[in-house]
């Protein structure tokens, strides 16, 4: 007998208050037509989506000013507008007072692992940020001006950030584990004004300075002007072009002027002012520098936490992320909900294995947000959290980054509790989800629960049809929190080429779909080069560029693997090709790992390396990442009429290193 | 074959070190036998998890999680106590 594929149904009374509930109803008063269901309300939100998003956005209480109507201008998915004659701060309706937003209720939690915790209530933080604001704009920060950011995962990243955003810049971030050279290859050409950066790293309980590696970032970037230091002490080196501040001196000379810090003015920006610049690298050429706009960020993200998420004032959400991920930003936007924001800085297991489950207890977080890694590597340590820690105020889990394997439902079921299990996935390039939960439905083992509301997401069929999968994930209507663009790309040209050159008309992905008959979805992998291992994204391109660096390897390509021993889980296989006569030994293949992890990160170096004569090309010459993954992932490509040289791949598939095995139940 | 004696169990957890973390410099960063591996930055608790998974495939036995301590694996020499005290210890080998 099959076990009951579902794992959790809320009850009536927890669906009929919730919001999404609550936006059926008005819907269904705006309009005349009965919306019973959430399937009800995602078909009227497609059929009409102009009158859909105008209704969302009364409904959010937004702030903003301007003509709402028209909601949408234009067909196209490339070239659409949302509310073009609108104007809105995204750090004024994150920090704004309201009903359950009251300016002493807090907002910001952030720990690290020695158990530094600093806290901080609505009007504190904006207190603060004001102050970052009014600062940036005396050293002539103008709107649309990029501000850069090497941080951990603390309140004065928070700060900065929504400092920057207070007054029209627009922010960039990474981790402080990306290595300068990868770093640079995403600031350098936004060519930013404003460098905020930590000056030191806590790993593992040992202290690290970031003098070094932030002065190396900072002697790339020719375009700064002002680098601030978010830790108490200054950095160590200097600048020839740009002064070096500390966070505290950065405000100390505007005390004066924000006495009255409540004063200050939102200036409020167009629906597509930049607000953010992700990166996201692929299988060749430089990392994208993708630019999201205000207005599509936080509706977006408003839908999602308010609506599919069920965040109300009385939760706490804690979104294990880092400043590099846009799940940081994403978390971040929870403020606008009223719910406080738990922040963590260190690692997930330090001073215990079970470091991240003691601090959602300890927190009393209502929402933990994780990946299919956390949870396996849980199982794997053998931990029951409900038994070790009091687990009494978590309502909800999440689980987005990598696809989530049946069995780890059952196992936080089974170790955390009879609670909401929500799968959610999308990613940098729409600062959003595809997919994701739901209050109002239930939860099926291995699927996300619904499709994001108002978005046209479906699988495109090998046939050229849309379908129930698996296939292509496409978005076939326009979405608010489509890019503004790529910065720099003044024609468009690389933006159609990222998103709409393989299917015209469409927003293509780069994901495997399949759509449940329950209206669920699963995420089933990756259709393009990209890697992801435990939730991290990996531009197949950035480890070649590190690879030029060893003179021995002719070529290489990386491709992502199932991975043994680890459901769900994968790994990166690298093939290199050598110059003639030369043998891959371990001393080379340790030498490559080193330099990968000191030229990009640790999650760039490979499980294995492997020599091959050639890879896989087409009759183009154009190599095919493609071809590769399908066969070390079992799979015999469908496209091997159009290779090259099409032997390698029996290569592959019968070399002993690179054979698939079964993950363990 | 399974690794039986004690160098080899040795080169099975330092080469791991090797390919998965240190790149070539494990031998070095392990000063000695006893040196714990959490608080010298060797490895951390994730690793750790993939380190344990590693020598159940390299030495053919489950290990009770309940076994999972600092007592029993955090250090070289802990490490090699441990797999050698298995009860299934060269059972397969």
């Amino acid at each position: 007998m099959n076990p009951d594929p579902v794992m959790f149904r809320p009850g009536a009374e927890q669906v009929a208050r919730s919001r999404m509930s609550e936006l059926m109803r008005a819907v269904a008063s705006a309009t005349g037509r009965p919306i019973p269901d959430y399937a009800a309300l995602q078909r009227f939100a497609l059929e009409d989506p102009a009158r859909f998003w105008s209704l969302l956005l009364a409904f959010s209480g937004l702030v903003h000013e301007g003509d709402s109507e028209p909601a949408l201008l234009g067909d196209s998915i490339e070239l659409a507008a949302f509310f073009p004659g609108l104007s809105l701060n995204y750090a004024e309706n994150l920090l704004a007072s309201g009903p359950g937003r009251e300016d002493d209720r807090p907002a910001l939690t952030a720990c690290d692992e020695r158990g530094v915790v600093t806290r901080l209530t609505r009007k504190e933080l904006r207190d603060r940020v004001v102050r970052v604001a009014r600062a940036l704009r005396r050293h002539g920060l103008e709107p649309g001006d990029r501000v850069v950011a090497v941080v951990r995962n603390g309140a004065e990243a928070v700060i900065a950030c929504l400092g920057a955003a207070a007054i029209g810049a627009t922010w960039s971030s990474t981790a402080t584990d990306l290595a300068a050279a990868a770093v640079l290859q995403r600031f350098a050409p936004i060519q930013p004004r404003v460098l905020f950066a930590h000056r030191r790293l806590l790993q593992q309980g040992q202290e690290r300075s970031l003098d070094a590696h932030v002065g190396e970032i900072v002697a790339g970037l020719r375009s700064l002007e002002l680098v601030v230091s978010l830790d108490d002490e200054p950095f160590e080196f200097e600048s020839d072009t740009a002064q070096v501040l500390t966070l505290e001196e950065l405000t100390r000379v505007t005390t004066a002027a924000v006495k009255r810090p409540a004063e200050f003015e939102w200036p409020r920006f167009s629906f597509n002012h930049p607000l953010f610049i992700l990166f996201s690298s692929g299988t060749t050429g430089a990392p994208k520098c993708i630019v999201h706009g205000v207005g599509g960020t936080l509706l977006e993200h408003w839908k999602e936490l308010v609506l599919h998420s069920a965040l109300t004032p009385e939760d706490r959400l804690y979104f294990h992320t880092t400043a590099d991920w846009m799940m940081w930003n994403w978390q971040l936007s929870a403020l606008v909900t009223g719910a406080e924001v738990v922040l963590f800085d260190g690692s997930v297991s330090y001073p215990s294995e079970d470091a991240l489950w003691r601090l959602v207890a300890r927190e009393r977080v209502t929402v933990f947000g994780t990946s299919p890694a956390f949870l396996q590597y849980s199982r794997d340590l053998g931990h029951v959290p409900r038994e070790r820690v009091d687990l009494s105020a978590l309502r909800a889990m999440m689980s987005t980054g990598s696809i989530l394997h049946d069995s780890l439902y059952d196992w936080v079921r089974a170790n955390v509790g009879e609670l909401p299990l929500q799968s959610i996935s999308g990613g940098t390039d729409i600062i959003g989800c595809f997919v994701l939960g739901n209050p109002t439905l239930p939860v099926m083992r291995g699927e996300a629960q619904c499709v994001s509301l108002g978005l046209d997401v479906r699988a495109l069929m090998p046939d050229g049809g849309f379908g129930a999968g698996p296939g292509e994930l496409v978005c076939a209507a326009p979405f608010p929190s489509r890019p503004v663009g790529l910065f720099g790309d003044t024609t468009g040209s690389r933006f159609h080429d990222a998103y709409f050159a393989q299917n015209e008309g469409l927003w293509t992905h780069g994901d495997l779909l399949e759509l449940t008959p329950s209206g669920g979805a699963r995420i089933l992998g990756r259709t393009d080069g990209i890697i992801n291992v435990r939730g991290i994204r990996v531009g197949p391109a950035e480890i070649y560029s590190v690879l030029t660096h060893v003179p021995e390897v002719v070529e290489g390509m990386a491709v992502e693997q199932i991975a043994p021993r680890e459901p769900g889980g994968s790994r990166i296989v690298l093939l290199v090709v050598l110059k003639p006569g030369l043998v891959l030994d371990r001393p080379l293949t340790l030498r490559i790992k080193k330099e990968l992890k000191a030229r990009a990160s640790a999650a760039h170096v490979p499980a294995v390396v492997v020599q091959v004569e050639e890879v896989p090309v087409t009759l183009n010459n154009k190599r095919s990442e493609r071809a590769a993954r399908d066969v070390l992932n079992g799979l015999w490509p469908k496209n091997v009429d159009a290779l090259k040289n099409p032997g390698i791949l029996h290569v592959l598939r019968d070399h002993p290193e690179l054979a698939v095995r079964p993950g363990h139940p | 074959m399974a690794p039986t004696t004690q160098p080899e169990i040795r080169k099975v957890i330092v080469d791991w070190l090797d390919d998965n973390f240190h790149f070539g410099d494990a031998a070095k960063l392990i000063k000695d036998d006893e040196m714990s591996f959490l608080d010298n930055g060797v490895l951390d608790s994730l690793g750790f998890v993939q380190l344990v998974l590693h020598l159940e495939d390299s030495f053919h036995f489950q290990i009770d999680r309940k076994d999972l301590s600092r007592d029993n694996f955090d250090g070289l020499g802990k490490i090699v106590r441990y797999v050698m005290a298995h009860p299934k210890f060269g059972a397969n080998a």
